[in-house]
C-alpha cells in the first residue's frame, strides 16, 4: 500500500533529522516519512531493530508479540521497564519505545503472529520477523515478497545470529556511479578566464534489476546437488547453525534456555547429527562446541544484527523504487 | 559441566560483573555503548563528557529526549541507563577528560578504557594516559555508513599515534585572502572575518588583502610605495578590523562596501594575479538595493516545492540583506556583553551561521562561483560529520564483544574491525584485520621518544613552540620543557605564569641553536619526548616548522574515507579551519621584515 508523502518536512523534523539527512538526503527521509513496517518479536533483536526504525523516522512501526515478560526478557532487553513482569511483551516496550521518537506512530499488538490473517499483513510496505518459525516465516516471505513487500527475518542465537532479506524478485534499484567527463583539448589554450571549478563529486544513477530468492529457496538449498557442492567454503557455519535452532524452535516451542542448559544442550548435539546428515553434508560442518554460545541473546550481537537489520530496512522500506543493491547474508558475528 | 549466566559463561559472567570500566564520551557511540555494556553485565561503569544534549543528536543518542536538550550528556545517559538496569553502578562526569584530576592513576582503576570520542586531541591525551596506566583501551570512530574498532596495549599492539594521522587541510594565506577559487576558501574567509569583527583576533587570520602575497610580486619600487603606503592607511593593515569596525559603529553598509568593494578593487590592482585568473567582481550596496527591489524572489514559493528552507539558495541581493542583518544582531549582541568582549562563532548560533552564510556567498559572487545554500555551508564552516543511528550500534556492539576478549585474557583474538557500506568481493561487511605491533620509532609509545623538528631558530616564539609544536602536533596538554644544554635551563613550566615572559622570546634567544636538544615533558601524560632541533632558513611556503618524517600534508576529507586504516577522527579536530602545524604565511614577510627594510626575501622574491 503506497501512502501519500507528505511534501513539506517541518522545522521540527529538520531539526531533529539533520545529521542523517546529511548523509541520505532529503528524498530518502521523505520516502522513509511514509512507510509503515511491522516488527514481530520484541526480544533483545526485536528492540534493537526498533529502536533502529523509530529514530529513523518512518511513519509507523507495528510492534507484534504475543509473548508475556520474563526475567529474562527484562534483562536482555532495554524498552521492558523492570516492572513489567507477566505484561505482554509488546505492551510493556510500548512506552520506551514511543519516548524514542515522538514523530512517529507506535503501536502494540498483543495477538499470535501465526493467527493473523494474510491481509494483515499486506498493510505493512515492509515486514520484519524475529522470534518466529520457519514455516511462519516461509509463509509470511512468499505472501509479501510478490506484492512488493519487503521481508525481513533475523534472530539472534548467543553469539550467533543472521538476517535475511528478500526484495522480491525484481527489485529495482539505482547505483551511483561516478561521471565520466570528457576533458576537451583546447589549442587555443591561451590566458583564458578560468571558469569557477566543478563539483568534484559528479555522479550519475544507474538503473538496475535485482532478483533475490525466496527464504524457502534459501533453506532448502540441495546440498547433495553437483553445482552447491562447490561453494562450501565460502558458507559460514552459521546457515547450518540456523538450520539446528529452527529445527529446535519447531520442535519445542521455544529457544534454548539456560536454565534447562544440560537438556536443551544434549538435544541440540542429537539435532546438529539430524539435520546435518539430513542435507547430506559432513558433521564437521558445525563443531559441537557450538552449543555453549548458543543460548539466550547476546546483547552487543543484538546490536550488531539488529543495526545492520535496521540499515537494510530503513534503506528499502519505501513505497517504491530507491534502495542500493543488498543480498541475503548470514550474519555470524561471534568467536572465530 | 559448564555454566552459563544468560548467554555468557561463569567465569566471564563474573569477571563483567565485578570489573571497572571507564567510557570516555557518551554522544553516539557512547549511548549505544552503555546500554551494550549494561545489558552484557557490566555493572561497574564511569562514563565522563563535557558537552550537553543538542536537538540534532536525538536521531541516534537515544538515551536523550527532546526534554533533555541543553542537559549533561554524561549525567542524563547515566539516568536512562538506571532505568533499565537499576542494579548498574555509573558515575556520570561532565567534565573534560584531559582535565587532570584524571591522573594516571585515576586510569589505573579499570580493567579497561573505551573511547567514544569525537576528536583527535581527546584520543591523543586517552591513548598517553592509558600506556602510562598500562590499561587496555578500545579506540572506535564512526562516520556516516563507515565505522571501525581497535584495541591498544602497550608494549603488544601500536598505539593510537603509531602511525601518523593526516593532519587537518589548510590553506595558504593568499588563497584565502586574495585569490579563492573554491567555495571552502570563501566560508574560512568568512569565519575567520567573523573573529576579526566579533571574536578573538587572530594575527593567522587575516582577512584583508594580503599585499606580500609573492604571486602579485611587484617590483621593488614599486614594492617600497605600497609598503609606505599601506603603513599609512588605516584600512589595510595597522589598525584592527575590530577597531576599524567599532569607529563606523558596525555599520553594515560600510563594513559591505569594505569588504566587497574597496578591498576588491584593491585586488584588482595586483594585476599579475588576474593573468590567468578570472577577475573578481566588486558589488556595490546601493546598487545591490536597487537591483533588489526589481527581482522578485519569495521564499515561500520556494519552499512549496517542499524542500528544507535552508537548502535554498538565495540570490545575491538576498544575502546582502542577511550580511546586514547579521551584522546588527551580532554587533549588538557584542556591545550587550561590555567591553573587551568576544564572540565565539558556533554552526548552532543563528546569527552566527547566517553571517558566515552571507559573507562567503558574496565572495564566492564577487569570485564568479556559484553560491551555496546555508545548509551546505553549515556542512562546510561547521565541520559537520553526517550520522545515524545504525552505524554506531553496530560499532558499539563490536566495541563491547572485543572487551569480552579483553576481558577473558584472550587478547591475542582481538583485531581490528572495519565496517564497510557495501560488502566487500568475499561477501564481508565487516572486515576483521590483525593488529600491528608497536612502531620501534614511535614518538609517544617508544621507550625513549624522540623527533627532530626543522625550524627558524631566530623566528621561531617560544609561545609556539608550546602551542602549535607541543600542544598542537604532539598532543601536550601541559608541556614542561627544559633545554639539554647541561644546566637544564627551564624555557617553559607548565605552571601558569611561571614562564610567560619567555613567550614572546625567540628559541635563539636562549641559545638554541641548529642541532640543540629539548626535553618536553607532559607529567600528567606520563610523557617525555625529546626534541631535536633543525634550524632551516628556507622553510616551505606557509610553514612555520616541519617534522622531520612527516609525509606532505594530505586533506582528509571525512566524507571519503573509506577502508584505510585511519579510525574517523570526529569534527573538532577543525572546528576552526586552523592553520594547524604547517601555519600561515610564516616566510619573513610574515613579520613585515622585507616590507620595513624594502627588500624581498628568497622566498618573497
Amino acid at each position: 500500500m503506497v501512502e501519500k508523502e507528505d511534501a513539506i518536512i517541518s522545522e521540527e523534523e529538520a531539526a531533529q533529522y539533520d545529521r542523517q539527512i546529511r548523509l541520505w538526503g532529503l528524498d530518502a527521509q521523505k520516502r522513509l516519512r511514509g512507510s509503515r513496517v511491522l516488527l514481530v518479536g520484541l526480544g533483545g533483536l526485536g528492540a534493537e531493530v526498533a529502536k533502529n526504525l523509530i529514530l529513523a523516522g518512518v511513519k509507523g512501526l507495528t510492534l507484534l508479540d504475543h509473548e508475556l515478560v520474563t526475567e529474562e526478557s527484562c534483562r536482555a532487553q532495554f524498552l521492558i521497564p523492570v516492572d513489567a513482569l507477566g505484561q505482554n511483551r509488546a505492551q510493556a516496550s510500548l512506552e520506551r519505545a514511543q519516548f524514542l521518537n515522538p514523530m512517529v506512530e507506535v503501536e502494540a499488538d498483543t495477538d499470535k503472529a501465526e493467527d493473523k490473517p494474510d491481509d494483515f499483513f499486506l498493510k505493512f510496505n515492509a515486514v520484519c520477523l524475529t522470534h518466529c518459525s520457519r514455516d511462519f516465516m516461509v509463509r509470511v516471505d512468499q505472501l509479501c515478497a510478490p506484492k512488493n513487500i519487503k521481508v525481513f527475518c533475523g534472530d539472534v542465537f548467543g553469539y550467533h545470529g543472521y538476517m535475511f532479506a528478500d526484495l522480491g524478485q525484481e527489485h529495482q534499484y539505482v547505483e551511483e556511479k561516478p561521471k565520466v567527463v570528457k576533458q576537451s583539448e583546447d589549442a587555443n589554450d591561451g590566458p583564458e578566464a578560468k571558469k569557477p571549478k566543478v563539483d568534484p563529486n559528479e555522479t550519475t544513477m544507474v538503473k538496475k534489476t535485482a532478483s533475490f530468492c525466496s527464504l524457502k529457496e534459501a533453506l532448502e538449498v540441495d546440498w547433495m546437488g553437483g553445482k552447491a557442492k562447490t561453494n562450501f567454503k565460502n558458507i559460514p557455519v552459521g546457515y547450518f547453525l540456523l538450520q539446528v535452532l529452527l529445527k529446535f524452535r519447531t520442535d519445542k516451542g521455544r529457544d534454548p534456555q539456560p536454565d534447562s542448559y544440560t537438556e536443551d544442550s544434549g538435544l541440540l548435539l542429537q539435532m546438529r547429527e539430524d539435520v546435518l546428515e539430513a542435507m547430506g553434508v559432513s558433521i564437521d560442518l558445525l563443531p559441537p562446541n557450538f552449543v555453549s554460545y548458543c543460548f539466550s541473546e547476546m546483547s552487543p550481537v543484538c546490536a550488531v544484527v539488529g543495526g545492520v537489520l535496521g540499515q537494510e530496512i530503513v534503506k528499502l522500506a519505501r513505497a517504491c523504487r530507491m534502495g542500493t543493491r543488498r543480498r541475503r547474508r548470514p550474519k555470524q558475528p561471534g568467536p572465530s | 559441566m559448564v555454566q552459563l549466566v544468560g548467554p555468557l559463561r561463569k567465569e566471564l559472567a563474573d569477571s563483567v560483573s565485578s570489573c571497572r570500566v571507564l567510557v570516555v564520551g557518551a554522544g553516539g557511540i557512547g549511548c549505544e555503548l552503555l546500554k551494550n555494556l549494561v545489558l552484557t553485565g557490566f555493572r561497574n561503569i564511569e562514563v565522563i563528557d563535557l558537552d550537553t544534549i543538542d536537538v540534532s543528536n536525538l536521531n541516534r543518542q537515544f538515551l536523550f529526549q527532546k526534554k533533555h536538550v541543553g542537559k549533561s550528556k554524561a549525567q542524563v545517559a547515566k539516568e536512562s541507563v538506571v532505568q533499565f538496569c537499576p542494579k548498574a553502578n555509573i558515575t556520570a562526569y561532565h567534565d573534560s577528560i584531559m582535565n587532570p584530576d584524571y591522573s594516571v592513576e585515576f586510569f589505573r582503576n579499570f580493567a579497561l578504557v573505551m573511547n567514544a570520542l569525537d576528536n583527535r586531541a581527546a584520543r591523543n591525551h586517552v591513548n598517553r594516559m592509558c600506556l602510562a596506566a598500562d590499561i587496555p583501551l578500545i579506540e572506535s570512530g564512526t562516520a556516516g555508513y563507515l565505522g571501525q574498532v581497535t584495541i591498544i596495549k602497550k608494549g603488544l599492539t601500536e598505539c593510537y599515534e603509531c602511525q601518523p594521522k593526516p593532519t587537518q587541510k589548510t590553506f595558504p594565506g593568499c588563497t584565502i585572502r586574495n585569490t579563492p577559487s573554491e567555495p571552502i576558501h570563501c566560508i574560512v574567509w568568512a569565519k575567520y572575518l567573523f573573529n576579526q569583527l566579533f571574536g578573538e583576533e587572530d594575527a593567522d587570520q587575516e582577512v584583508s588583502p594580503d599585499t606580500a602575497d609573492p604571486e602579485a610580486a611587484w617590483d621593488p619600487s614599486e614594492a617600497a610605495a605600497r609598503a609606505t603606503a599601506s603603513e599609512q592607511d588605516g584600512d589595510i593593515k595597522r589598525v584592527s578590523t575590530k577597531d576599524w569596525a567599532r569607529s563606523t559603529g558596525y555599520d553594515p553598509v560600510k563594513l559591505f562596501n569594505k569588504l566587497f568593494k574597496d578591498d576588491i578593487m584593491y585586488l584588482l590592482t595586483m594585476d599579475k594575479l588576474w593573468r590567468k585568473r578570472k577577475a573578481p567582481l566588486p558589488l556595490e550596496w546601493s546598487e545591490l538595493q536597487k537591483q533588489g527591489e526589481h527581482s522578485h524572489f519569495s521564499l515561500v514559493e520556494e519552499m512549496l516545492g517542499g524542500g528544507l528552507k535552508d537548502q535554498h539558495v538565495l540570490g545575491v541581493y538576498g544575502y546582502s540583506q542577511l550580511f546586514s542583518e547579521s551584522v546588527k544582531t551580532l554587533s549588538s549582541q557584542l556591545a550587550e556583553r561590555g567591553a573587551g568582549a568576544e564572540l565565539v562563532w558556533d554552526k548552532d548560533d543563528p546569527p552566527a551561521m547566517d553571517f558566515v552564510t552571507a559573507a562567503a556567498n558574496l565572495r564566492m559572487h564577487v569570485f564568479s562561483m556559484n553560491m551555496k545554500s546555508r545548509f551546505d555551508i553549515k556542512s562546510m564552516a561547521g565541520n559537520i560529520i553526517p550520522a545515524i543511528a545504525t552505524t554506531n550500534a553496530v560499532i558499539a556492539g563490536l566495541i563491547v564483544l572485543e572487551a569480552l576478549k579483553v576481558l577473558s585474557g584472550d587478547l591475542d583474538q582481538c583485531c581490528t574491525i572495519f565496517l564497510n557500506k557495501q560488502p566487500n568481493p568475499k561477501k564481508k561487511l565487516l572486515v576483521p584485520c590483525a593488529l600491528d605491533p608497536p612502531n620501534l620509532n614511535c614518538y609517544v609509545c617508544a621507550s625513549k621518544p624522540e623527533v627532530t623538528v626543522r625550524l627558524n631558530v631566530s623566528s621561531t616564539m617560544i609561545q609556539t613552540l608550546q602551542d602549535k609544536i607541543l600542544k598542537e602536533r604532539f598532543g601536550m596538554v601541559a608541556p614542561d620543557v627544559q633545554i639539554e644544554d647541561g644546566k637544564g635551563t627551564i624555557l617553559i613550566s607548565s605552571e601558569e605564569g611561571e614562564t610567560e615572559g619567555n613567550n614572546s622570546k625567540f628559541l635563539s634567544d636562549f641559545g638554541i641553536r641548529n642541532g640543540s636538544r629539548l626535553q618536553a615533558d607532559d607529567f600528567l601524560q606520563d610523557y617525555t619526548l625529546l626534541v631535536n632541533v633543525l634550524h632551516s632558513d628556507e622553510l616551505g611556503k606557509d610553514m612555520e616548522f616541519e617534522v622531520v618524517g612527516d609525509a606532505p600534508d594530505k586533506a582528509p576529507t571525512p566524507s571519503t574515507q573509506e577502508e584505510g586504516k585511519n579510525i574517523t577522527n570526529g569534527n573538532k579536530d577543525s572546528a576552526q579551519p586552523s592553520t594547524s602545524s604547517t601555519g600561515n604565511n610564516m616566510h619573513c614577510c610574515r613579520n613585515n621584515l622585507c616590507r620595513l627594510n624594502s627588500w624581498r626575501c628568497s622566498v618573497c622574491k
